[in-house]
């Protein structure tokens, strides 16, 4: 396989790589899903040819990158390479885009050609449904998401430290589901810690869309009591963005005036997995087997991380990583003619809720006739530094599970 | 060994515990190297709630449902590389002295002892020893246990300091 590069004028678009003798996987996405599944199919059967489709050269981490937001952490701490996927375990690694999938034919569309698998892993992510709010594509960069880690963060930190002293930032949360629960109520301690420490006199408005904090809401509520700059507003969905003006509209016709706007918008599975069909009757997520992670709607396909629906986990990368592993390991056997094990995933949370306290949410599950059904919810009995330290032990840990 | 059945139902423990649970963190424990009986007994601590962790409890009731002996296998037989992070040699030098009083039971070079049923200390992170000592000294890990009277008593009688240069201690050893 090349590895990119500049687009070629070849006229007639052909098989990227024909003269292949031994079985190839393919995974779509190097995010927290898909780099993991590559490496641990590598891992697990050296013979198999391991093909990742990742359109950015650096992988930047989602999690603890509300800290960026508060300027506790630098996006370069969050920021690695795939050398060690490359280097470490021989994954081929093309730094280009899936543009089809053709699973009849086994064969990922790329821009200059095709590539045939025999097994395909997608792990896309997500991408946003803007179109739901009006006026949200037209407001650019004027009004960001911060929700795919990478130069938004960066921008929207730089947003909140040039925001007038007496400001309103205003954090709209979308309605379930998105990619990670907690991380709204994590970004708005984020944000509330920062004004509490550098503009006292600023506030921090959050409009959610869900009736409720939608995760670990005892735990974010107590954590609020630090935040008085902290006003919550459940039940209240934002339909209108006037960039112009500064204000956002609710569904019941509310305005709200803000300095910095932060819209995460609803999601859904993204483009590549919706293109190809690989999501259900909404058109947003994608629905697979409990043990293989095979869709339900494509043979030989498996999809992991946020781009699924139906296992009762939350969009986490902890989920991802955990995905990523299980279906990997479900490839190598089915190629080698082996039943997959099954095998449940595992999710933890840690959410930052100032610059030194941290607390989280731990599930378990097995696996019941075929389906992942969960063992235990548990909490950290509250915030603590404690808890920091373990977070910062998971993401070292994760992070090189992951990458290295 | 990869095609080892404990492999992969270990293998979701990596995302905390470091590859092969060689944890390079300060405060997460190693699991490469650790006695099985030891791992099997930490498990069941945690699964019943006897010794509390929000994280350890839901993960040791999985690992119950998906059979321990072959976990505790599988990081019993991974290589143990002791914990990279830094530590200061005057607080390793006081550790070595103050550590006369441990050796009792998890033996001189820290390497633990099944028939007193002390694991290892050797090599683990000492951000991780330390906080296991201060859980002891609040009586917070495994609270009431009568087994761990006399460590728990032992335990009250350290100034915090001195707990400190224990960790470095044991932390250094194995490197
Ligand atoms: C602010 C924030 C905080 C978070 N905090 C936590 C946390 O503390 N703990 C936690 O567990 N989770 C957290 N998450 C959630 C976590 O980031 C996601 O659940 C995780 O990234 C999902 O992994 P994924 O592999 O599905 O998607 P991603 O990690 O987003 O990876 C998808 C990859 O696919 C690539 N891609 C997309 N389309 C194509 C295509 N057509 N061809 C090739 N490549 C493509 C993308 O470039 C991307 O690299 C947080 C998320 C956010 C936004
Ligand atoms: C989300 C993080 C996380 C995951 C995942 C995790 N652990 Fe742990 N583990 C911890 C923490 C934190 C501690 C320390 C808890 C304490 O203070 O007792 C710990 C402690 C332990 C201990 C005690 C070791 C000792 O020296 O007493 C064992 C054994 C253990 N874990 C095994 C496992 C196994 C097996 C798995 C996977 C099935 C696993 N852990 C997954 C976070 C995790
Ligand atoms: C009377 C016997 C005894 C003495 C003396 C003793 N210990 Fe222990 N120690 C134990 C036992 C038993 C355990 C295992 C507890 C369990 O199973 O939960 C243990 C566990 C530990 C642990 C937790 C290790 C882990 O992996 O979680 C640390 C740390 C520790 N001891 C440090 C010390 C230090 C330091 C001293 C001396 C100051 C000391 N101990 C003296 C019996 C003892």
């Amino acid at each position: 396989a090349s590895t990119g590069g500049a687009p070629t004028t070849t006229s007639t678009p052909g098989d990227l790589a024909p003269n292949r003798s031994g079985r190839r996987v393919i995974v779509i996405g190097g995010g927290w899903g898909g780099a993991t599944a590559a490496k641990y199919v590598r891992m697990q059967d050296p013979a198999i040819e391991v093909v990742l489709l990742e359109p950015n050269d650096k992988f930047i981490s989602c999690p603890f990158s509300n800290l960026v937001v508060s300027g506790v952490r630098s996006i370069e701490s969050l920021t690695f390479g795939y050398d060690g996927l490359r280097k470490q375990h021989g994954v081929k690694i093309m730094r280009e885009s899936a543009t089809a999938i053709e699973p009849d034919a086994h064969r990922v569309r790329l821009a200059r050609g095709f590539l045939t698998y025999d097994r395909l892993i997608v792990a896309p992510g997500i991408d946003f449904q803007t179109e739901q709010i009006e006026g949200l594509a037209a407001a650019g960069d004027r009004v960001l998401h911060a929700w795919k880690a990478g130069p938004q963060t960066v921008a929207l930190a730089q947003q909140l430290k040039e925001m007038p002293d007496d400001g309103v930032f205003v954090l709209s949360v979308p309605p379930a589901a998105y990619r990670c629960p907690p991380g709204p109520y994590e970004r708005a301690c984020q944000v509330a810690w920062y004004l509490k420490t550098r503009k006292p006199r600023a506030k921090l408005i959050v409009l959610d869309a869900n009736q409720n904090v939608i995760s670990k809401p005892a735990l974010f509520r107590a954590a609020w009591q630090a935040y008085p700059n902290l006003e919550y507003r459940a039940s209240n969905k934002v339909v209108k963005v006037d960039a112009a003006a500064r204000e956002l509209t609710t569904e019941f016709g509310d305005k709200v005036r803000y300095d910095v706007a932060n819209v995460i918008p609803p999601q859904r599975a993204a483009a590549i997995a919706v293109q190809a069909d690989l999501v259900g009757v909404d058109k947003r997520w994608c629905e697979v087997n409990h043990v293989t992670y095979e869709s339900v709607k494509a043979k030989d396909v498996h999809v992991v991380g946020d781009s699924t629906i139906g296992i009762p986990v939350p969009k986490s990368g902890t989920v991802a990583n955990s995905m990523g592993k299980i279906a990997a390991t479900a490839v190598v056997n089915l190629l080698n003619g082996r039943p997959a094990p099954e095998m449940p995933p595992i999710n933890t949370c840690y959410s930052w809720v100032s610059d030194t306290e941290v607390m989280a949410v731990i599930n378990a599950y097995r696996i019941d006739s075929g389906k992942v059904v969960q063992i235990e919810q548990k909490l950290t009995p509250g915030q603590s530094a404690l808890y920091a330290h373990h977070a910062e032990a998971w993401a070292t840990s994760i992070w090189a599970d992951i990458l290295a | 060994p990869v095609d080892t059945p404990g492999f992969t139902k270990a293998f979701s423990c990596s995302a905390c515990h470091g590859s092969a649970g060689a944890a390079r963190a300060d405060a997460v424990p190693i699991l490469a190297g650790m006695p099985a009986w030891y791992l099997k007994k930490a498990i069941d601590d945690y699964a019943s709630g006897r010794r509390p962790s929000p994280e350890m409890e839901p993960f040791s009731k999985m690992v119950t449902t998906l059979g321990v002996d072959d976990v505790a296998a599988y990081f019993a037989t991974q290589k143990r590389e002791a914990s990279p992070i830094k530590l200061d040699r005057a607080a390793i030098a006081s550790g070595r002295t103050a550590a006369t009083q441990c050796a009792g039971c998890h033996g001189q070079d820290g390497r633990g002892d099944q028939a007193k049923g002390t694991p290892p200390l050797a090599g683990q992170p000492a951000g991780y020893l330390l906080n296991q000592m201060k859980l002891f000294k609040a009586d917070k890990r495994s609270p009431g246990d009568a087994n761990l009277t006399a460590l728990k008593a032992l335990m009250k009688g350290v100034d915090d300091p001195t707990l400190a240069n224990l960790a470095a201690y044991y932390a250094s050893l194995g490197r």
